[in-house]
């Protein structure tokens, strides 16, 4: 019987033949924390070496600043000034601060992903780095700090899903409208303690940034990972990006021919049209036309889902043909996912007409996640974001969220109602 | 013979997320002996549960409790009220890991998110909760549910109080 994609990383990382269903022992290449949850990890490290243990590999550590940047608050300042201190009692250099963007994505452009690597870090959306294929995974404080004492943690070898697309999307169609199809497809809990690999001649096609929509929502279905094996323009990038050592990773993770999959899915993507996850949860999920003419009050285009240059000149594209204005009635907010993509919609003169628009162009940050920063809602009011959760009362209570695509949403945001974007780009 | 829980149970539907259990609104506390005051302060119907939880009481939830988040403070908030353990049909991977590793228990019982669905187990019902052998009974539906024990390493890292002390000890 051959080996699925994450028994042969696991493999590497345990050093010993794995099993499905058994518990494996994994060395970690990178464990990283952000400024939530890193001074629980920092604080927790303290305490459990009473002052005085050193990290076993202060390389092998990074910390990113990305929820709350820059902070709103005294406490969560003081939280981010807590895992500076530590960073530098530690030797550890890889601090991405306030001015650099959503971490996973600074991790990815900074070089330092590879496929087939073993990386922790404090947040649940880690394992969009399933899309160049590395086993990424969000994971408590404890988790962080015990790593960091043993340099490995454990893990159930998964069970594998695979999910083959084919197809070409049709005009006002994306892949998020695939990945919103999957999760309300398979539900909220359908992919409990599960492996995905995405594979299928649209897979294949795809750019980084979509892979990293589709990785992303992984999290929303409750797997463990999903990985797509980089080819094509992605592997160059990341050669280009984390060294020619990317080559020989690929080439020993690929899945066998034989591997065992618990079940094969198979969906053409031509036959999609826009979809929106309603409210209150994430496979809630009808066709945009359904709910088409819904009044809302903000749109917000952004997050580690749909935050990269290709997602924001995806809903330019929408803004263009509607002649650069949303309805005074709508706050539209775009946060690009880091500061390479924000300068890239900078130099190519994305933002001014953003700006012209009436639209509010953000610095990156996760902030628009979250109640307790800025784009909170107020109860009573209706969102639409291109984020990944719409929980009750995530961003503010007794608010509700729709979740759609970059194009679902600027559409939106142009007419001040739910819009399917066909209506205006096709 | 293990010992026998008596509580009350806290009951919840399938799908349960972080921000359900602990809102980002407080991700910013650091310690989790403050962090009780704020569970399930979003949950429809459960505003109450952080006034009127009583140690020794539990929760009792359907599939896939503790979706979402990484955030670990979703099982400080519990563990540090005293609910001695997590009853659910399952959990979702990460939380079911966060527990774990604080050595804090979760039975998977078959079964129990019907069971919540039908009214065979209610807000308030007296519960007996057996750990070693996984039985739970409802003493006031009378109904009776098993709960599976966890894998041999999930068990080690449980008896030692979680991952941190589990790894000590193996480095003596």
């Amino acid at each position: 019987m051959g080996k699925t994609m994450i028994m042969k990383i696991m493999e590497r990382a345990a050093h010993k033949e794995v099993h499905v269903g058994e518990r494996v022992w994994c060395d970690i290449d990178w464990s990283t924390a952000r400024d939530f949850g890193g001074a629980n990890c920092t604080l927790q490290f303290d305490e459990i070496t009473e002052k005085q243990g050193r990290v076993w590999d202060s390389d092998k550590i990074a910390f990113t600043f990305d929820l709350q940047a820059p902070s709103h608050s005294e406490k969560v300042s003081n939280n981010q000034k807590i895992i500076r201190e530590f960073a530098k009692r530690q030797g550890i250099k890889h601090v991405f601060d306030i001015n650099h963007g959503i971490g996973q994505h600074v991790l990815l452009e900074n070089g330092l992903v590879k496929p087939g690597d073993v990386i922790l870090g404090t947040d649940s959306h880690m394992n969009l780095l399933g899309g160049v294929a590395a086993f990424a995974t969000g994971v408590g404080n404890t988790d962080i700090a015990a790593s960091w004492l043993s340099g490995t943690n454990w893990f159930r070898v998964p069970e594998t899903m695979k999910i083959e697309a084919t197809g070409e999307f049709q005009c006002g169609v994306s892949m998020r409208d695939f990945l919103t199809r999957l999760v309300g497809d398979l539900g909220a809990g359908g992919l409990d303690f599960l492996a995905v690999e995405f594979a299928g001649d649209a897979i294949e096609r795809s750019t980084l940034a979509e892979r990293i929509t589709l990785c992303s929502m992984v999290t929303e279905m409750s797997g463990k990972i999903g990985l797509i094996l980089p080819n094509g323009p992605v592997l160059e990038w990341l050669a280009g990006r984390a060294g020619p050592e990317v080559r020989s990773r690929v080439a020993s993770i690929a899945p066998d021919a034989d591997a065992p999959y618990i079940e094969t899915r198979k969906y053409d993507v031509s036959k999609l049209e826009p979809l929106a996850s309603c409210p209150d949860a994430p496979d809630n999920v009808k066709t945009v036309r359904e709910i088409a003419g819904t009044p809302v009050d903000q749109v917000h285009i952004g997050s580690c889902s749909n935050g990269r240059f290709e997602d924001i000149a995806a809903a330019f594209a929408v803004l263009e043909k509607s002649g650069f204005k949303v309805s005074p009635s709508v706050r539209t907010i775009i946060t690009p996912a880091t500061n390479e993509v924000m300068r890239r919609c900078a130099s190519e003169g994305l933002i001014e007409k953003f700006l012209d628009a009436g639209i509010v162009f953000t610095n990156p940050t996760c902030a628009l996640c979250t109640a307790e920063h800025y784009g909170a809602l107020p109860g009573g009011d209706v969102g639409c974001s291109t984020t990944n959760r719409n929980f009750i009362g995530k961003v503010g209570k007794g608010s509700h969220t729709y979740l759609l695509s970059p194009m679902t949403a600027m559409a939106t945001a142009v007419k001040g109602v739910i819009t399917d974007p066909r209506d205006i780009i096709c | 013979m293990s010992e026998i829980l008596r509580g009350r149970a806290w009951v919840f539907s399938d799908d349960v997320d972080t921000d359900l259990i602990y809102h980002n609104k407080y991700l910013a506390e650091t310690d989790p002996k403050k962090m009780p005051q704020y569970s399930f302060e979003y949950y429809p119907g459960k505003e109450n549960f952080a006034k009127e939880v009583k140690p020794g009481d539990f929760v009792v939830a359907g599939k896939n409790f503790g979706c979402g988040s990484s955030r670990e403070h979703a099982v400080y908030c519990l563990k540090e009220a005293g609910v001695p353990v997590i009853l659910a049909e399952t959990c979702s991977r990460i939380y079911y890991r966060n527990a774990i590793n604080n050595g804090y228990p979760v039975l998977f019982v078959k079964g129990l998110s019907e069971a919540i669905k039908a009214g065979k187990i209610k807000d308030g019902d007296e519960l007996e909760v057996e750990l070693g052998t996984g039985t739970i009974k409802d003493s006031t539906s009378g109904s009776a549910f098993h709960g599976d024990a966890v894998s041999d390493l999930e068990r080690d890292i449980m008896s030692a109080g979680g991952l941190i002390p589990y790894l000590k000890s193996k480095k003596k």
